[in-house]
């Protein structure tokens, strides 16, 4: 219960500061212009301001005691480790997809993806990744015409 | 006259055959989606549209719209035999289709989902031709403080109407605005919030935010849980209702296709406010609310007819307007963009084969998709045996790859996997992405009409409350809050008092 109220005050404090950031962002670096001619700061300026507006309400509104709360869930550590480790995998794909290439670098991940979340066996992750990277490779770069990278091996 | 000329070219479009085959993958790719749970229409449509970039746009739409109205019809699979929503518009087709399943009835179930979704996507699509173009002559009135104020009225709709809190709703419009700014100032031609990012310049990538903020964050959500998922064994026989199944069910289809099609064209609708709606009401009218959520037909029949013609009503405001009710049409309107053609009022005009094309995609799709639902029920219950743990990895791999192909760009990747993260904690924070796509999409159009308006009334607001058209959309808007607001304030009183 707690729990919760707390995430909430959290997230619109995260919220506010973003606000902060964008209307000190755009009062440094943009002309905010006239009434009768706003300039190009003059969007963001209202967006910042209405999003700090409804934060510190938002804020307001999770302070204890004056609103009941409901639950979130809250899950074991290695569901999180899971989810870490599948966004991890991700970035790292993204990083390295020029110099691994297309192919080799989808490959990889497949295998990765098909082993962290509910291990298959190997035969079955080896295969399948290199199929779905086959069948990837062939609906994008060559009936999409997508130019996907070929990173330094040339594939 | 004009109807049946209209009919007419909207057949001549559909029937051309690369048309008819992109209408049947979309019909295809629809159902599928629909069947497997932890993908939507929107995340699966923002996932495709960089494949149809090389097509004709006519083509493109005809797919992307058989996908969204093609999931609802798919939904309701997963969620009679399962009792988990294929997608969220058909949440409330569990209560009583997964326990006429348990009763050994599963076949009325499906087929009576199968043929109100058919009814009523087929007078929806009638009335879409009957109700799109006048609205579109009605719209040419419009000049940008009108604008402004529709548009503002379809963002408030869409956060008042939102599952979620109205402050956490209206917080994320708030945030999709300031994103729909970063990029270049059409105006004044100055950078805004690019950092000297020669990637930035053009605005954020509208495709790899949506892959990120509903793609990513369901898979993840699907990972935090139990991998496996019990489908429930039973003989799928009887597809064809009986007549009792009918008489029981005839009046809830058609409540339901009303109801369906007038919530769909209102700017925040959508389906699965639809398919709440019609539930809640067929139990409030019927003889026996009781039996509701005990495997009673009708309550099968109403909301899956309602989603499927709120799901095509939806195609009203974007085609004729130019304002997407909803996220998956932010994701439609995002498409048009690209493809270089501008959804509204001129469209119908300009565009007309891709207006009535997509209108003649909705016959031919609901007739596609009755045979897809019906007869090959079969291979869908095979999908839904299909692991999770196999399926992930592929659609990973599609968001990565169809993120990459729309500039070839890793920067997309990236964005798209950062928005990823960011959609994950939005929705552990109970933060909907939905109001952020639809602000995304709208902000440079909105920016545009403000800016103008002021300029007209030399900086007056009064501008949006002198004209008869704007100030009852700002008056619908504000009603729309205040009809949020007002129960909070009304309980806060009780409380103090």
């Amino acid at each position: 219960m707690v729990l919760a109220m707390k995430r909430d005050q959290k997230s619109s404090l995260v919220w506010f500061a973003f606000a902060l950031y964008i209307c000190i962002e755009t009062a440094r670096k943009l002309p905010i212009g006239t009434w009768s001619d706003p300039g190009p700061g003059f969007w963001p300026l209202g967006a910042g301001l209405i999003l700090g507006g409804l934060a510190a309400l938002a804020f307001l509104k999770s302070l204890p005691g004056k609103f009941s709360e409901e639950k979130v869930p809250w899950y074991p550590l290695h569901t999180w480790k899971r989810i870490a480790a599948v966004l991890l995998a991700l970035l790292i794909y993204a990083a390295t997809m020029d110099s691994l290439g297309f192919l080799l670098g989808t490959f990889l991940l497949l295998i990765f993806l098909f082993r962290v979340a509910e291990p298959q066996r190997w035969t079955l992750a080896l295969g399948a990744s290199a199929l779905i990277s086959l069948a990837a490779y062939g609906l994008f770069e060559k009936w999409l015409r997508t130019q996907l990278p070929t990173g330094i091996w040339g594939f | 006259m004009d109807f049946f000329a209209n009919l007419s070219l909207a057949f001549s479009v559909i029937f051309q055959p690369n048309n008819l085959l992109f209408c049947f993958i979309g019909c295809l790719i629809g159902t599928l989606v629909g069947v497997l749970p932890g993908l939507g229409p929107p995340a699966a449509i923002a996932l495709l549209l960089p494949s149809t970039l090389h097509m004709s746009p006519v083509a493109a739409i005809i797919m992307l719209g058989g996908i969204y109205y093609g999931a609802m019809y798919g939904g309701s699979t997963t969620s009679i035999l399962v009792n988990i929503p294929g997608e969220a518009a058909s949440v409330v087709t569990c209560l009583d289709g997964y326990q006429m399943a348990r009763q050994g009835r599963a076949g009325p179930a499906l087929g009576m989902s199968a043929f109100g979704s058919f009814f009523a996507g087929t007078i929806a699509t009638l009335f879409i031709m009957m109700v799109a173009p006048p609205l579109a002559r009605f719209a040419l009135k419009f000049g940008p403080p009108e604008y402004f104020s529709l548009m503002f009225l379809g963002l408030t709709l869409v956060t008042s109407l939102g599952t979620g809190s109205l402050i956490k709703g209206l917080m994320m419009a708030a945030v999709g605005i300031f994103l729909g700014t970063i990029g270049t100032d059409i105006i004044s031609g100055m950078e805004r919030f690019t950092y000297g990012s020669y990637t930035l310049m053009d605005g954020l990538g509208f495709i790899p935010v949506i892959m990120g903020l509903f793609g990513i964050p369901e898979v993840l959500e699907n990972l935090e849980g139990s991998l496996k998922r019990e489908v429930y064994k039973t003989k799928i026989s009887h597809i064809f209702p009986t007549l009792k199944d009918w008489g029981d069910s005839i009046w809830a289809m058609i409540r339901g296709s009303f109801l369906g099609f007038f919530i769909g064209i209102l700017p925040g609708g959508g389906p699965m406010i639809a398919s709440l709606a019609a539930y809640a009401t067929e139990k409030r009218i019927s003889k026996h609310p009781e039996k509701f959520g005990t495997g009673v037909i009708e309550g099968v029949a109403a909301p899956e007819a309602a989603n499927n013609a709120a799901s095509q009503g939806a195609f009203i405001p974007l085609l004729s307007l130019g304002v997407p009710g909803n996220a998956t049409m932010a994701v439609l309107m995002g498409a048009l963009l690209i493809y270089g053609i501008k959804p509204g009022p001129f469209l119908i005009d300009k565009n007309p084969d891709l207006f009535w094309g997509v209108i003649g995609s909705m016959y031919v799709g609901n007739l596609t998709l009755l045979i897809l639902n019906l007869p090959l029920i079969g291979l869908w219950v095979k999908f839904l045996k299909i692991p999770y743990a196999l399926l992930y990895p592929l659609i990973l791999v599609f968001t990565l790859v169809g993120s990459y192909s729309v500039n070839n760009s890793i920067y997309d990747v990236i964005t798209m996997i950062l928005f990823g993260v960011v959609g994950y904690v939005m929705k552990k924070f109970k933060y909907e992405g939905a109001p952020l796509i639809l602000a995304l999409v709208l902000s440079p159009l909105m920016e545009n009409a403000l800016r103008q308006s002021l300029i007209l009334s030399h900086g007056s607001f009064g501008i949006f409350f002198t004209r008869p058209i704007s100030l009852v959309l700002f008056v619908a808007a504000i009603l729309s809050l205040a009809s949020q607001i007002a129960p909070g304030f009304r309980k806060k009183l009780k409380i103090e008092g």
